[in-house]
C-alpha cells in the first residue's frame, strides 16, 4: 500500500478505511476465495491480487459508508477483472454485455493460465504476445458448423400385422368374441358332461391322494 | 432445412445365398428330423397321451434351437480350417484404397454413463487414430442424452479437459439433447439432422466401446472400395473384465464367437445385421431409409422401436444396401456386465426390444434374411419359456405315470436298431444326443485353436484354456436355469403390459452385495428347493439328472455373489485360468485406458458428492460456468434447439425469479423442472455466478456457503 493510501485507510482503533476489521478480513475471504476458484494457486500472487482489489474497496469505503467492505470488495474485484478482460481481449468494457466475462473466463481456462500465466493475470499490459494471442484466438465449438437436414421416417407397412393391431378396432369384433366365448363355453359343457367331468376329477384325486402321502 | 438426401444403391449381384440358406438350414433342420424322431419313438414305447404331443412340439423348437446354434459352430468351424473368400476383407484388395476426402464421425451416444469411462475410451480411439496419420479425417461427438444435471456439468467439464489435454478444439465435440425423444436412435437421428451432411460416413460406439484407429481407418477403405454397403459390423471382443463371471464370458465370448460368426457369415453374407454399436454405416442411405417410425398400438409393442438396430439393418438391406461382419477385422472392443445382475438387466431392457420385433417380423418388403435375424433374435428369448414348459410337462407325465397306476413297462422300440435297447438307455441316448448338440461348438472351438499356435498361445495354452472351458461349462450350465426363469418372467411381464422395477443395485467394494442377491434371487431359490423336494419325492434316479437345473437355481444367491467378486477373477487371473488374446497380449489402446482408469482411480476425490453438485458447480466454478454458458449460447443457433430452448421457457422473466429464489433459499425448495430451467439459461447462470460471488454471504442460503468454501479451495 502506498502513503496515500494509507493515511486513506487509517481510522480508529480496531477500524480500516472506517470499517472494522473482521468486515475487512471477510472482505479478504471473498475475494481470496474467487480468485482461488480461479485457480491462481501461487499465494504470493494470490495475496497480492486480493491486497489490490482491497485498496480499491477501502478508497471508496469512506464515501460509501452504508455499503459493507464485502460488498464494496466483491464490486472492485468484478470490475476489476472486466476492465482486465476487456483489455486483453480488445472489448470496450462499457459495450460489453455479461458475456464478456464468460468469454474472458473461458479464453484462461483454454490459455491455460492458472498453469501457464498466473503472473499475468490481472496485471496491466503490455503482456507477452504468446499469452495475448492464446487469449484472443482461442474458440470454442461444442461443435461444426451445423448443416441441418430432416430425416423422416417412411411408412412400414407391417403386413399382417397391422390387422392385428387393428382388429379391436373393427366393426362387430367385439360381437364376435362374444359368440366365440360363447361357443367355448358349450364345448367346455359338452365336454364335462361327456366324461370330461370325471376325467378331471380322478386327475385331481390322485394329485391330493399324492401330496397327501407326500405330507406324510 | 433441407430433406434427408435422397440416394438409391444398385442392386448389388447375390452371392448364390439362397443355395447357403438352405444348405445351412437343411442341415439344421435334418439333424432336428432325426432326433426328434428317436425322442417321439421314446414317447411311444411309453404309451402316446395329449401330454406326449406336448412333450414332443416342445421338443422340436427348443432342439431346432440347440442345432441352429451347433450348425453355427460346424460351419464357422469348416470355414475357418478350410477358409473362405466370401468376406467383405476379402472380395477386394481395400488395403491401397485411399480415403482422403472422406469425411467420418465418430459418435458416442450416452446417458448417464460414467463420464470418466466415456472419456477415456474416446481419448484412447482418438490416440490411437493420430497414430494411423489419418486423424483429420475424422471427427468425435459426445451425443448426451442425460438426464441428471450433476452428469450433465460433469460430461462438460471432462469433455473440455480432454480437448485441452488433447489438443482436440475443432475434433472432438460435445452436443447434449433437450428432450431425450426415441432414446439412442432419436440421439443419432438428431445428430444426423444436424451434422450428417457433413460426414459421407459415421461410426457408432458405446459407451464402453473402444476402437483401434487402423481398424476405422480399414472400414472407411472397406467402405471406399465397396460403394453398394451401407453398413460394416465389426465384432467387438470383450475386454477389461474383472469379476469372475466377466472374465468368463469374455473368455466364451472370444473362444466361441469366431466360429459363431464365420457360421453366421456364411448364410448371411451381404445381408448381415446391426448391433447397435463399433460399426461403420454410411451416412446417406441410413439418413434416407432408416429414420424409425412409430409402431401402431401401445406399449409394450407399439410406439417406439426399442432395439432399433435389427430394423434399422433391415431397413437398409430392404433398399439393397450391403451389411456386412467384417469379423476377421481385430480392434473393436466393448465392456461387458461384471455380474449375473447386471446381466440380467441388460436381458429385460433387450428381451423387450426383441419381442417387440414381432411387429416388424411381418412387414412388407423386408428380406427374408433380415426376417431370420429378427426371428433368431426373438426365438433367444422364447426358448427360456418354452424349456420351462418343457421341464414342466416332462415331469407331469412323470408324476401322473407313476400315480395312475399304469403299467410303466415300454414297448419295443419302432427303430430295429434299438429294438432291444430298454427305455432308460433310449432315454440315455437322446439325453447325450442333446447334450453334443449343446457341447460340440466347444469342443470345435477348442479344436479351431490346437491347430492356430499364434492364438493357442495367447489364450494361455491348450491346457490351460481346456480347463477353462469345462469352468465355463460348469458355470453356464449353472447360470441356463437361471436365465431362464428370468427369461420367462420378461417374457410375461412384457407380453402383459407390466413394467418390473430394476432399482439400482447394491453393490459391495468387490462385487454384488448379498442382500441384493437375495432380492433378486429368492424366488429362484425357492423355485430351485420346492422343485428339488418334490422330485426327491417323485422319483429319486430323476432328482439326480435334474441337479444341474435345481442346482442352478437353489444356489442362486451364493452363485450370484461369488461370481461377481473381482478378487476370484484376480485369483483365476493368476491361475492363466480364462485368459484372453486382450489379457495376454494387452494392445496399446487397452493399455493406454487402463493406466488412464488407475490414475482416475486413485487421484480423484471418491467422497460422495453433495446433492445438487452439478448445479453448484455450473454457478460458481469460473471455468465450468464458462464451459455450460458458451455450450448454451451455441445451441441457440441451430433452430431445433433454439425453439426447443423457447418451448422449456428459457428467457422468461420466470427464470430470473427462479434464481433469486434458489441464491436465496437454496436448491431443496425448487423443483427438479424448475432446476432444470436455471441450468438451461446462459443469461440466467452468468447472472447466478455472478451474483453468487458478488453477494455477502448473509444474503445467501447457507447451502451456498458451503458450497463456496468447497468449491474455492478444492484441488482440480
Amino acid at each position: 500500500m502506498d502513503v496515500s493510501m494509507e493515511s486513506a485507510v487509517t481510522g480508529a482503533a480496531g477500524q480500516l478505511a472506517g470499517r472494522p476489521l473482521e468486515e475487512w478480513n471477510a472482505a479478504y475471504v471473498k475475494v481470496e476465495n474467487y480468485f482461488h476458484a480461479l485457480r491462481v494457486r501461487n499465494k504470493a500472487l494470490l495475496g497480492q491480487l486480493v491486497l489490490r482489489v482491497l485498496e480499491r474497496a477501502m478508497r471508496r469505503a469512506p464515501a460509501e459508508p452504508d455499503r459493507s467492505a464485502t460488498k464494496l470488495a466483491a464490486e472492485e474485484m468484478d470490475r476489476l477483472v472486466v476492465e482486465w478482460f476487456a483489455a486483453v481481449l480488445q472489448e470496450a468494457p462499457a459495450n460489453a454485455d455479461q458475456m464478456l466475462t464468460t468469454r474472458g473466463r473461458l479464453a484462461l481456462l483454454l490459455a491455460d493460465m492458472p498453469g501457464r500465466w498466473q503472473e499475468q493475470f490481472l496485471r496491466p499490459g503490455p503482456w507477452p504476445q504468446e499469452f495475448v494471442n492464446a487469449m484472443r484466438e482461442t474458440y470454442f465449438r461444442a461443435g461444426p458448423d451445423f448443416q441441418l437436414s430432416k430425416m423422416a421416417p417412411r411408412p412400414l407397412d407391417l403386413g399382417p400385422i397391422t390387422t392385428l393391431t387393428n382388429l379391436g378396432r373393427l366393426p362387430y369384433v367385439r360381437m364376435a368374441m362374444v359368440w366365440i366365448g360363447f361357443a367355448l363355453l358349450l364345448i367346455g359343457v359338452f365336454w364335462l358332461t361327456h366324461g370330461g367331468f370325471e376325467q378331471m376329477n380322478s386327475r385331481v384325486s390322485s394329485l391330493i391322494d399324492w401330496f397327501t402321502q407326500f405330507y406324510r | 432445412m433441407a430433406d434427408a438426401p435422397t440416394i438409391s444403391a444398385a442392386a448389388a449381384p447375390r452371392l448364390r445365398r439362397g443355395w447357403r440358406l438352405f444348405i445351412f438350414y437343411s442341415s439344421a433342420v435334418l439333424l432336428t428330423g432325426l432326433v426328434s424322431m428317436l425322442f417321439a419313438d421314446l414317447l411311444w414305447r411309453t404309451g402316446w397321451s395329449t401330454s406326449r404331443t406336448v412333450l414332443l412340439v416342445l421338443f422340436v423348437i427348443l432342439f431346432l434351437f440347440a442345432a441352429i446354434g451347433c450348425m453355427h459352430g460346424i460351419y464357422g468351424f469348416v470355414l475357418r480350417t478350410l477358409g473362405t473368400r466370401r468376406r467383405i476383407t476379402r472380395l477386394a484388395d481395400y488395403r491401397a484404397q485411399s480415403i482422403a476426402g472422406t469425411g467420418t464421425a465418430i459418435v458416442f451416444p450416452i446417458c448417464n454413463e460414467n463420464t470418466v469411462r466415456v472419456c477415456e475410451g474416446l481419448r484412447a480411439t482418438y490416440e490411437s487414430l493420430e497414430r494411423t496419420g489419418e486423424l483429420e479425417l475424422f471427427d468425435f461427438f459426445i451425443l448426451s442424452d442425460s438426464t441428471d444435471p450433476d452428469k450433465w456439468v460433469e460430461e462438460e467439464r471432462r469433455w473440455c479437459d480432454l480437448v485441452r489435454e488433447l489438443d482436440a478444439l475443432g475434433r472432438i465435440y460435445y452436443r447434449r439433447r433437450l428432450y431425450n425423444e426415441a432414446g439412442k436412435s432419436g440421439n443419432v437421428r438428431d445428430f444426423l439432422n444436424a451434422w450428417g451432411r457433413r460426414y459421407r460416413y459415421f461410426m457408432v460406439c458405446d459407451a464402453d466401446s473402444v476402437m483401434r484407429g487402423q481398424t476405422i481407418v480399414d472400414l472407411v477403405k472397406l467402405m471406399e472400395v465397396h460403394p453398394g454397403v451401407g453398413l460394416i459390423q465389426t465384432v467387438p471382443a470383450l475386454v477389461n473384465a474383472e469379476s469372475l463371471f466377466g472374465r468368463m464370458q469374455q473368455f466364451a465370448n472370444r473362444l466361441y464367437a469366431p466360429l459363431f460368426i464365420a457360421g453366421l457369415n456364411y448364410w448371411a453374407l451381404d445381408l448381415g445385421n446391426y448391433w447397435g454399436h463399433n460399426a461403420l454405416i454410411r451416412t446417406e442411405p441410413f439418413m434416407q431409409f432408416c429414420d424409425l417410425p412409430q409402431l401402431p398400438g401401445r406399449r409394450p409393442f407399439g410406439g417406439q422401436i426399442l432395439s432399433h438396430d435389427f430394423v434399422e439393418a433391415a431397413l437398409l438391406s430392404r433398399e439393397n444396401w450391403g451389411i456386412w461382419f467384417a469379423y476377421d477385422l481385430e480392434g473393436s472392443y466393448e465392456e461387458g456386465p461384471q455380474a449375473i445382475i447386471e446381466n440380467a438387466r441388460r436381458e429385460r431392457r433387450w428381451c423387450q426390444g426383441n419381442l417387440q420385433h414381432g411387429l416388424v417380423l411381418f412387414a412388407r418388403g423386408l428380406r427374408g434374411v433380415s426376417r431370420l435375424h429378427l426371428m433368431l433374435g426373438i426365438c433367444g428369448y422364447l426358448a427360456g419359456p418354452l424349456w420351462l414348459l418343457f421341464l414342466i410337462t416332462f415331469n407331469w407325465i412323470h408324476w401322473y405315470q407313476k400315480n395312475s397306476g399304469l403299467s410303466d413297462i415300454t414297448l419295443p422300440a419302432f427303430n430295429p436298431y434299438l429294438a432291444n435297447w430298454s427305455g432308460t438307455a433310449h432315454a440315455l441316448l437322446v439325453f447325450v444326443i442333446c447334450m453334443v448338440v449343446i457341447m460340440l461348438p466347444k469342443a470345435l472351438a477348442l479344436i479351431d485353436l490346437a491347430f492356430d499356435w499364434q492364438r493357442r498361445r495367447a489364450f494361455g495354452g491348450l491346457a490351460r484354456t481346456t480347463l477353462g472351458v469345462v469352468g465355463e461349462t460348469i458355470f453356464s450350465t449353472l447360470h441356463a436355469p437361471l436365465l431362464m426363469l428370468w427369461h420367462t418372467q420378461f417374457v410375461i411381464t412384457n407380453l402383459l403390459g407390466v413394467s418390473v422395477g430394476w432399482g439400482p443395485q447394491k453393490r459391495a467394494a468387490d462385487g454384488t452385495a448379498w442382500s441384493s442377491a437375495v432380492r433378486r434371487h429368492w424366488w429362484h431359490t425357492l423355485v430351485g428347493l420346492v422343485w428339488g423336494v418334490l422330485m426327491w419325492q417323485l422319483d429319486q434316479t430323476l432328482f439326480w439328472w435334474f441337479t444341474p437345473v435345481l442346482a442352478g437355481m437353489a444356489l442362486s444367491i451364493p452363485l450370484s455373489v461369488f461370481t461377481s467378486r473381482r478378487s476370484l477373477g484376480a485369483r483365476t487371473r493368476k491361475m492363466d485360468l480364462f485368459l484372453t488374446p486382450e489379457e495376454t497380449a494387452p494392445p496399446l489402446e487397452l493399455v493406454a485406458l487402463r493406466a488412464r482408469l488407475k490414475v482416475h482411480e486413485i487421484t480423484e476425490d471418491t467422497t460422495p458428492r453433495h446433492p445438487h453438485a452439478g448445479l453448484a458447480e455450473a454457478v460458481l466454478d469460473p471455468y465450468v460456468n464458462a464451459i455450460h454458458v458458451s455450450l448454451l449460447r451455441e445451441k441457440q443457433l441451430n433452430p431445433v434447439y433454439a425453439e426447443q430452448l423457447a418451448r422449456l421457457g428459457v428467457g422468461s422473466g420466470e427464470v430470473r425469479t427462479l434464481g433469486e429464489k434458489l441464491l436465496a433459499t437454496g436448491p431443496d425448495k425448487l423443483t427438479a423442472a424448475e432446476r432444470s430451467l436455471i441450468m438451461a439459461d446462459a443469461h440466467a447462470l452468468v447472472w447466478l455466478h455472478q451474483q453468487a460471488w458478488l453477494r455477502p454471504d448473509e444474503s445467501l442460503a447457507p447451502w451456498w456457503k458451503a458450497m463456496i468454501r468447497e468449491f474455492s479451495w478444492r484441488e482440480t
